[in-house]
């Protein structure tokens, strides 16, 4: 290797160039590709690593959802869990064997989709004339009472006790000797290649999206309503369209989390918390950045979900702490380092970790 | 640009290291793991310590061998930073991690009935031994109980691979309407926490109380995340029960209540679950609001009732951490011992073999006294104490007898 | 049910509300002057409550006569004021002063993560449980009849709750910093080309509003009784809920704020459900914001162009 780059200098570098470019323009397809053999050669994504890393795609899909609101057009919205909830117990109450419906996985999921995208037009149309924070706030009380109800209509949404078991995708389908039903259930795998289809899916629409009209519209809308409403554009509709279509992907990212745990697990899972984190994620990673709200919910919630108990484990092992104090486990500090992450990120990378490529180049005009 | 590559490196660097992060290692024959699954981190954290150390204790004291095996425990959390309390995901994700590992023979877990309910379905696909030390919802094992196809829908093998030491709460909600009856009590208010455990017990409560002929004049459900509850106690006062039942924990808000019931000035007597017998409770409620008129069911006898084996667990613990331990302690030590016996009598590292083993345990001789596993996984443990408190800690009242279905005081 | 029934449901939601009014203060003004959404505000309260805890038990106020009591629990509010407001300060100097001229989100995920590191102090100091903080004040009835109870513990939210907003409103009325206050609200630019030092008058809304904060968390630990590392989230929810609805940066807005919400929540528990509470605060928020979209005492902010 050495030797021949000495020799060929010229070549050499420009094939290291043509590997960069190649990994700058194209990095989606190259994770994309890692992504996909990653179970092949990784035998843990058999295991216990497969679900945590499939529930990572899931909310990345969830965050792509908020990141339509939040970072391209310029909406705060802090209830995004309720939607999520929404697309997990309308797929729950099409599928579970105690109501009639039962229909199959890809159904219940476009149904599921389309009622959360109602839902957001529905929330979405009295309140849109509220401005910046008062937006957020209605959308954190909306999540609120999203929250409350779906625990105490027991007997539509089972309550604490949530709705299940929700059917894996397939469940009775043979294919080729295989029962996929069974097959969902025992090996993550097939859920973890489903998720990452699905979100595939969504990376490829929100950048069709982006480079729309209505993906321009949005940020018009983001940038400047008025100059934007001059030019002929309904801000109104512009900014229901993104609150419909946030809606709808975190529907989605919902219907495969409750499909993955084969439970709609119970309404705390879809609470304030939650939309907190997911607001984290999209910022930290970069505003109306695809690859920065990838980035953020990988950091986040693989912080939480993976590192996390992978520390501790690691910390009991070694037997550093045999009185088990809580000062010398890594989860009597989570918290904190979770908060000095998201502190020493902002202060250090203010626009987010990957800023948007509009975004910069638009900082780049502004210099020059 | 480079801001930008720099950053994709950092995405591939953050995604290769989550993936290498569980890395695993070839199986050892003679290598068998014991994992708990517990809520490690948030306000359960005091309750799960101790039966942590419960565990701890038997396995260190079979020096960490049975048979042919050497014992590897670990403690898996699952609660997360950000809930601050058990996840579904969290709890997903120990059952998986524990399933994948072959290694891995017995489940000791969980604590909220709620979080059984997410591992059991996974893990009976694999046939893992699941010990509960503290699940008291009745949905989890007995046919016809529970919501309609419980526990079917948590058994998709249609093999049975879940066994609780604890009383189930068919026995605790109902015994404890019959003892308030007992007493005199003619009208009562129910309150729950609107959580698995603890409303399922308080519905038990409920309809007991309408069997037997006390009147419920309200059940409400708190939201265990307010702070205080002094408009739900004006209310209460308003309707002067004779007896204020919450089904509930400490940890959902059980201290507060009571806190807010005496500030109200209602002189009813309280009574409240196994949820809320540990130390905690008092501490938070503050031992006035409690004094006298506090009552507690708990599935068993209390740490200080116990004898033989359980008596001396309490001495060792009591050596061992200089506290006396919390009335949970002493079934995490419980649940280890059946996992630790089951795996012994097997002999093999089977899953399904040391399952059928433990299913088969009868004339058990633990520290709990003696019982046996009936045909649901279910301990045939049928004893049901009432402690009140007094002067600041729990004190023993009386065994209530579920077989005789009556109750008769014990002469201390 | 009874007019009584009525009045004591109503006096429990009043004195709930003053208390979330004083926390929801320092949210308010730090939005007011700064645009910024200070998450971490509920969890700085939670930090002073655990300072007020450590204080009363070491200066042994459990058992002490009424006059120590009453002199303890001025120089609980006093100290547990001051503590909150250098925190408050110090956070301000530290994570958030460089991101003044960041994109305005960025400050908003900083307060999430301080407010995390305080949540892990605050699990430090007190630990996991819930922990119980001594009733100073006994809970004996001050009116002479059954139906209708009133606690000194109620007296004191009053006590305390009313001079400070009186003595708030003045200073930002009236003195040479509230007025400076009330110009970098405005513009900052504009005030700083006046000679107004932006910085130190940040500064010194973001001590104002946690001293405020520290105050509250004595009363808090005082009317509530109990405290834990988690009480800053519901604390920070509803007053920062009560804040927006009364009209985010006005103050007389976020004392009307956290009155209703207080009212509502009470009046909710009372006659649908205590189950219902959760939902009906906020599904009454929707609708008032709905018609009344700057809140109830906002100002009406005209489009910037």
């Amino acid at each position: 290797m050495h030797s021949s780059a000495s020799s060929t200098p010229p070549a050499s570098a420009s094939r290291r160039l043509q590997l960069a470019s190649l990994l700058r323009e194209r990095w989606d397809l190259v994770a994309l590709g890692l992504l996909a053999i990653a179970p092949l050669v990784i035998p843990a994504l058999g295991g216990a690593l497969g679900g945590q890393v499939t529930t990572l795609f899931i909310y990345c899909i969830l965050a792509l959802g908020l990141n339509v609101m939040v970072g391209y057009t310029g909406l705060v919205h802090l209830g995004i869990a309720a939607f999520f909830g929404i697309g997990a117990y309308s797929m729950a109450i099409l599928t579970v064997p105690m109501y009639p419906f039962q229909m199959g996985f890809a159904a219940a999921a476009v149904i599921s989709t389309l009622l959360a995208a109602g839902v957001g037009l529905a929330l979405g149309a009295p309140t849109l004339r509220l401005r910046g924070d008062y937006l957020a706030i209605v959308t954190l009380g909306f999540g609120e009472v999203v929250k409350v109800t779906l625990r105490n209509l027991e007997q539509i949404t089972g309550g604490m006790k949530g709705l299940n078991p929700v059917p894996p995708p397939g469940a009775g389908v043979t294919l080729g000797g295989v029962d996929l039903g069974m097959a969902f259930a025992i090996d993550p795998r097939y859920f973890y290649y489903l998720s990452l289809i699905v979100l595939a899916g969504v990376v490829v629409a929100m950048r069709r999206l982006e480079n729309s009209r209505l993906g321009r519209a949005w940020v018009a809308v983001r940038e400047d309503e008025l100059a934007a409403s001059a030019m002929g554009i309904s801000a109104t509709r512009v900014k229901l369209s993104a609150f419909a279509m946030s809606s709808a992907v975190a529907g989605l990212a919902g219907c495969l989390y409750a499909a993955s745990l084969s439970t709609t697990a119970d309404p705390n899972a879809y609470d304030f918390n939650r939309s907190i984190m997911m607001l984290c994620a999209v910022i930290l990673g970069g505003l109306g950045s695809i690859p920065g709200t990838l980035l953020g919910v990988a950091i986040l919630v693989g912080f939480d979900t993976v590192l996390a108990p992978w520390a501790d484990s690691w910390i009991q092992q070694m037997n550093i702490n045999p009185t088990g104090s809580s000062l010398l486990s890594f989860s009597g500090w989570r918290l904190a380092l979770f908060g000095l992450a998201l502190v020493l990120v902002m202060r250090f990378r203010p626009a987010g970790l990957v800023p948007s490529r509009r975004l910069a180049a638009e900082l780049h005009e502004g210099q020059t | 640009m480079n801001v930008r590559n720099k950053s994709i490196g950092w995405l591939a660097a953050v995604l290769a290291f989550e993936l290498l992060a569980a890395g695993c290692r070839p199986a050892d024959p003679t290598l068998v793991k014991i994992v708990s699954s517990l809520p490690r981190t948030g306000s359960a954290k005091q309750q799960s310590d101790t039966l942590v150390r419960g565990i701890r204790m038997a396995i260190e004291e079979v020096g960490e061998k049975v048979g042919p095996f050497r014992i590897e425990y670990i403690d898996l959390d699952d609660s997360t930073a950000a809930a601050g309390q058990w996840t579904s995901e969290a709890e997903a994700a120990n059952a998986r991690r524990a399933l994948q590992d072959p290694d891995v023979c017995a489940y000791i877990g969980t604590f909220n009935s709620g979080a059984a309910k997410v591992s059991m379905p996974i893990l009976n696909l694999g046939d893992l031994l699941m010990v509960s030390p503290a699940n008291t919802a009745v949905g989890l094992t007995k046919p016809g109980l529970g919501a309609p196809g419980e526990p079917g829908v948590y058994r998709p093998t249609g093999r049975i691979n879940y066994t609780r030491v604890v009383p189930a709460d068919d026995l605790q909600g109902p015994l404890s309407a019959d003892w308030a009856k007992k007493r005199g009590v003619k009208t009562v208010s129910i309150l729950d926490d609107n959580e698995v455990y603890g409303k399922g017990l308080a519905d038990l409560f409920d309809e007991r109380c309408h069997e037997i002929g006390i009147e419920v004049l309200g059940h409400d459900s708190i939201d265990s995340k307010a702070q205080e509850f002094k408009s739900l106690m004006a209310t209460i006062k308003a309707l002067a029960p004779d007896l204020v039942y919450f089904g509930g924990t400490t940890q959902s808000k059980g201290g507060q209540l009571a806190k807010d019931m005496a500030s109200a000035g209602i002189t009813a007597i309280l009574m409240v679950p196994d949820g809320c017998r540990e130390q905690v409770f008092i501490d938070s409620a503050g031992a006035a609001s409690l004094e006298g008129r506090c009552f507690v069911t708990f599935g068993g006898l209390p740490p200080e009732k116990l004898t033989g084996k359980g008596s001396e667990f309490v001495e060792r613990y009591h050596k061992k951490f200089g506290e006396i331990p919390e009335a949970y302690a002493v079934y995490g030590y419980e649940a280890a011992c059946v996992a630790l016996r089951a795996i012994g009598d097997a002999g093999t590292k089977d899953r399904r073999t040391i399952t059928d083993a433990a299913l088969a345990i009868r004339d058990f001789d633990g520290a709990l006294g003696r019982w046996s596993f009936d045909q649901n996984g279910d301990t045939t443990m049928r004893t049901l104490t009432v402690s009140a408190v007094k002067n600041g800690h729990f004190v023993f009242e009386e065994v209530l007898d579920a077989n005789a279905q009556s109750s008769e005081g014990i002469a201390e | 049910m009874s007019v009584q029934f009525f009045l004591q449901q109503c006096l429990i939601g009043l004195t709930n509300g003053a208390l979330i009014a004083l926390v929801a203060l320092g949210y308010t003004m730090v939005y007011g002057i700064i645009g910024l959404i200070n998450f971490a505000h509920g969890d700085l309260i939670m930090l002073g409550a655990c300072l007020a805890l450590s204080l009363v038990t070491a200066l042994g106020l459990a058992t002490a006569g009424p006059t120590a009591t009453w002199l303890g629990i001025s120089l609980l509010i006093v100290l547990c004021g001051l503590f909150c407001g250098t925190l408050n300060v110090a956070v301000d100097r530290l994570v958030y002063k460089p991101l003044r001229s960041a994109p305005k989100l960025a400050p908003l995920v900083s307060a999430i993560g301080v407010s995390f590191i305080f949540m892990n102090m605050g699990l430090f100091w007190i630990g996991s449980a819930d922990r119980a903080f001594p009733e100073l004040l006994p809970s004996t009835n001050l009116l002479p009849m059954e139906g209708l109870q009133i606690t000194w513990k109620d007296l004191l939210v009053v006590i305390v709750v009313v001079p400070l907003m009186v003595g708030l409103t003045l200073l930002v009325q009236m003195t040479r910093l509230g007025k400076a206050m009330r110009a970098v609200s405005q513009d900052q630019t504009a005030a700083s080309l006046v000679g107004v030092d932006v910085d130190r008058v940040i500064a010194a809304t973001f001590f104002i509003g946690g001293f405020l904060g520290g105050a509250a968390s004595v009363i808090y630990g005082l009317y509530i009784n109990t405290i834990g590392f988690q009480i800053g989230f519901q604390n920070g929810l509803y007053a920062f809920t009560a804040a927006v609805l009364g009209g985010i940066g006005s103050i007389p807005g976020a004392v009307l704020g956290g009155l209703v919400i207080g009212l509502v929540r009470s009046l909710s528990s009372a006659y649908v459900g205590e189950r219902w509470t959760g939902a009906i605060v906020f599904a009454i928020l929707i609708v008032i914001l709905v018609f009344r979209p700057e809140g109830l005492l906002g100002r009406r902010t005209k489009e910037k162009v």
